[in-house]
């Protein structure tokens, strides 16, 4: 008797649902209508953002947060200052200046007048001092930085000893209203649903799992360049979803990997697509333990750089968007710093097999009769490169360098396991070698520090979190010490010419390629985008110079 | 009585397994939270707040043991902690703001598969060689054997972009507000159909075949013959006589599958950007997020559980022989 009940009314619920759903089937078809091209619809339109990497939104906005809501530091909260990587300047933003002083050991801030937050309240130099008392109680770091103290419109930062580097460090995190966070008991674990900032789209709006919208900050100190009616950012999980959605036209900026983005995304409206990749994200290296053997011979790591064959890697592995690395080792997020006359007399970062053979040969790995390598100690030239599996771009980078050594004797083997495998073998040194971002900063000091500077380097079996392949170098060491205590920028240049010197003549890692930062946009709706030829910020959505297209953009008349 | 009693100490038994279980596997993966995290964030971070951070997520070094107490302590007390991933989002709220989504999304996909697919099945078992018994069951194991990665972007790309008929991604249309209006429950029904169909598809091949096998055997049963010499009517002994008897295991598939939905629908909320839980399970488990990964494989585990004593209290209704024993 249940049964028959259960089957019967099974029956009907199927026949309910083909109806519902063809009834559904109508209502959809409405529902996609076109972008709007009409200026009115245009200038209450929100700027749509599509995240890759966020199946769903959480209400928290904690810019504490380890994976922290998109726009939290971009539009809600702002820094002192904006470095542009695309065009290698430095734009005052809740700072109008900054002077170093005379002994390196302190800088003073002076804040712009008439900033306030979104609740109204002005932006004082206790708010700066507060958050860095708190960024270093919750998050640590900034070891170097003695005092914070706040007089009057300026905030001096003192340092334990002559530091450069800070400026950006310091001027790029981003200020928190002390009012607000220093009435809460736990500020690392508050979730600030409804956050109070500077910028210029603060107030979060129909937030769900998969969507949410920032309003217009009420207070702003820029009135004038809030054009826009707000952001409106859209959860995705892969890229897969968000290219559809800027296939599709649904999205006005898309800033996650397209491939083949000619074809795929441009050729749908040529009028109003436009991509741009500018070479100013981290250096890809290629890195190889220096604490085993022959990854300790300078001859050998710049054979095997010789041996690589960059265009390929590039093309093939990054589909042509990556630009070839020099022997600077500097991607061209440093374009301004590059020693030329290291850059022009370039040998070891191109692509000389017969060179590569010679040096090999020099340096005792001789061919045998199968024209495969030996190490000096009779064993094979053989040795792994590591990646994690899930970036398939990297893989191919990895496959095409294992083939390009094929050429000079010299067996590779990619190993792909999880990242969290590859990594962990990283940072233990229990790895032959692996392709790995550097630091990207705006000065060049972290990347020398960390692919050469001999503090970084930690004995194997340590942990370390940067420097993987340890190495480091006295004669380096010496330079960067002289160039965290000089303060004048083109004093710093001096020196950091030297040290690409040095880093020519050691070759402390196998650079690849300057990593790319994606951006594409659809100026159907709103224009003023930047491009290569108005270079005022990169592409990207989660830079500190986002905040400079979110004032600039307008909706299209 | 006492069957269900057993039942339900075997059943705390395993459940004891499990959540041990979820316990130790991620423990014994490779790497930790902190370090995985900042080898995402590539150059975002400074190696000098890696400490910190293990600090403020809780990441501990403290014996194996003792992480395992507190660890029973909290579940038998409802706290889930704090996903690592999410930080500072408690584990709960990151669950219960989207599994609302996979149960909807998993439980009409499951339901419509059931039924259609045990129905496709006993109709071609009763009219055995005839057009259903031999169209259907190819056509939907090839359909089946699909990778559903590439069957579901086909339909979104066929159905969603092409076509224009559904929409493409989302549980709703961004913007609109929530609430048991009609456009709400309808636009949530559109963005369902497709999802729920992919998977549908995949999966009525199996419950069609296999209540088709059983109807099968039933069929020749003597109670069947005797039935067709009552002069009953085919209708009549086709349910009540021989689905009747035929549907035991697929009542066991359903019960299993209701367990399953919970993490079943992993790529298709991949693909669809479906806003459910399955998306956030893989994310977890890329990041090692200990608590939000413990906090879903025990949702996971206690649905399975629950459907399994459900079936379990169900066949002892249905099924007389195992009350016997």
């Amino acid at each position: 008797m249940t049964q028959h009940r259960f089957l019967r009314s099974a029956r009907i619920t199927a026949a309910g649902l083909a109806v519902g759903a063809m009834l559904l089937t109508g209502c959809a078809a409405t529902a996609n209508k076109p972008a709007g091209t009409d200026a009115a619809a245009n200038a209450g339109a929100f700027l749509t953002i599509p995240r890759e990497d966020m199946g769903t939104f959480v209400q928290n906005f904690n810019p504490f947060a380890p994976t922290v809501n998109p726009m939290v530091q971009q539009s809600i909260y702002e820094s002192l200052l904006i470095f542009n990587p695309a065009k290698g300047d430095t734009v005052p933003w809740l700072a109008t200046g900054w002077k170093a002083a005379e002994d390196g050991k302190s800088i003073t801030f002076t804040l712009r007048d008439g900033v306030k937050w979104s609740d109204g309240k002005p932006l004082v130099a206790e708010d700066v001092a507060y958050t860095f008392e708190l960024q270093k109680k919750i998050k640590g770091g900034y070891d170097y930085l003695d005092t914070v103290a706040a007089e009057g419109n300026t905030v001096t930062f003192t340092f334990n000893k002559p530091w450069s580097p800070a400026l950006y460090d310091v001027g790029q995190l981003t200020i928190l209203p002390k009012h607000i966070w220093s009435a809460l008991a736990d500020p690392e674990k508050d979730a600030n649903a409804k956050p109070v900032g500077t910028g210029p789209y603060t107030e979060v709006d129909s937030f769900q799992a998969q969507s949410f919208v920032l309003k217009k900050n009420p207070n702003y100190w820029q009135p004038g360049k809030q054009k826009i009616a707000g952001i409106k950012m859209l959860a995705f999980a892969g890229n897969d979803g968000a290219n559809l959605a800027a296939a599709n036209g649904d999205v006005d900026w898309a800033p996650q990997y397209i491939p083949n983005i000619e074809k795929t995304f441009v050729s749908k409206d040529k009028e109003h697509r436009q991509y741009w990749f500018p070479a100013t994200g981290a250096m890809i290296n290629w890195q190889l333990n220096t604490t085993k053997a022959p990854f300790n011979d300078v001859d050998v790591r710049k054979a095997l750089s010789m041996a690589v064959d960059r265009d390929q890697v590039s093309t093939i592995g990054m589909s042509g968007y990556a630009k070839p690395a020099d022997c600077t080792g500097l991607s061209g997020n440093y374009e301004t710093w590059k020693n030329a006359e290291v850059k022009d007399n370039c040998t070891w970062t191109k692509l000389d097999v017969g060179k590569a053979n010679d040096l090999l040969d020099k340096a005792g790995y001789a061919k045998g009769a199968d024209g495969k390598r030996t190490l000096k100690d009779g064993k094979p030239f053989e040795f792994k490169i590591s990646v994690g599996a899930t970036s398939s771009d990297w893989l191919s980078v990895a496959n095409v360098i294992a083939q390009n050594l094929a050429e000079v004797g010299v067996t590779a083997k990619v190993e792909s396991p999880d990242w969290a495998a590859v990594v962990a073998g990283y940072e233990t040194g229990d790895f032959d070698s692996g392709i790995v971002w550097s630091a990207n900063d705006p000065s060049p000091y972290k990347y020398f520090n960390t692919s050469m500077g001999s503090a970084t380097v930690k004995p194997v079996g340590t942990k370390t979190f940067d420097n993987y392949h340890r190495f480091g170098d006295a004669t380096a060491d010496a330079l960067l010490a002289e160039f965290a205590a000089e303060s004048d920028e083109s004093g710093q240049k001096d020196i950091a010419n030297k040290l690409q010197e040095e880093y020519n003549n050691t070759a402390p890692l196998v650079p690849l390629f300057s990593g790319p930062e994606w951006g594409a946009f659809n100026d159907t709706r709103f224009t003023g985008w930047p491009t290569e030829g108005n270079p005022y910020a990169t592409l990207s959505v989660r830079a500190p110079t986002t905040v400079l297209v979110l004032t600039t953009l307008e909706p299209r008349k | 009585m006492r069957f269900i009693l057993r039942r339900l100490g075997f059943y705390l038994i395993a459940f004891w397994a499990s959540i041990t279980l979820n316990f130790l596997l991620p423990r014994f993966m490779p790497g930790d939270p902190v370090s995985r995290m900042f080898a995402r964030s590539q150059d975002r971070m400074q190696p000098e707040q890696i400490e910190a951070l293990r600090k403020l997520l809780g990441v501990d070094d403290r014996p194996l043991w003792e992480q395992y107490t507190d660890y029973l302590h909290n579940i038998f007390t409802g706290q889930m902690g704090v996903s690592i991933s999410r930080f500072p989002t408690p584990v709960t709220e990151v669950i219960s703001s989207q599994i609302g989504w996979t149960l909807l999304l998993g439980g009409t996909a499951l339901v419509i598969a059931a039924v259609v697919g045990n129905l496709l099945g006993i109709l071609a078992a009763w009219r055995r060689g005839g057009a259903v018994d031999s169209a259907l069951p190819p056509v939907l194991v090839f359909i089946g054997s699909f990778p559903y990665f590439w069957l579901a972007m086909g339909a979104l790309y066929l159905f969603g972009v092409v076509l224009g008929w559904f929409p493409i991604r989302h549980a709703f249309t961004a913007g609109l507000e929530p609430g048991f209006t009609w456009e709400f429950i309808g636009d949530v029904g559109a963005h369902l159909v497709l999802p729920a169909l992919t998977i549908v598809l995949v999966s009525i091949g199996g419950w069609m075949l296999g209540m088709r096998n059983t109807m099968i055997a039933t069929n020749s049963e003597d109670y069947i013959t005797m039935a067709e010499a009552k002069g009953l009517r085919p209708g009549r002994i086709m349910l009540r006589y021989a689905a009747r008897n035929a549907m035991l295991p697929s009542v066991t598939s359903f019960g299993m599958g209701l367990g399953f939905v919970v993490g079943g629908a992993l790529l298709t909320e991949v693909v669809f950007a479906y806003p459910g839980v399955g998306y956030q399970l893989l994310n977890a488990v890329q990041g090692l997020d200990y608590p939000l990964m413990q906090g879903l494989f025990l949702t996971i585990t206690a649905a399975v559980l629950l459907a399994n004593f459900l079936v379990d209290i169900l066949y002892v209704r249905l099924d007389p022989r195992v009350r016997s024993n």
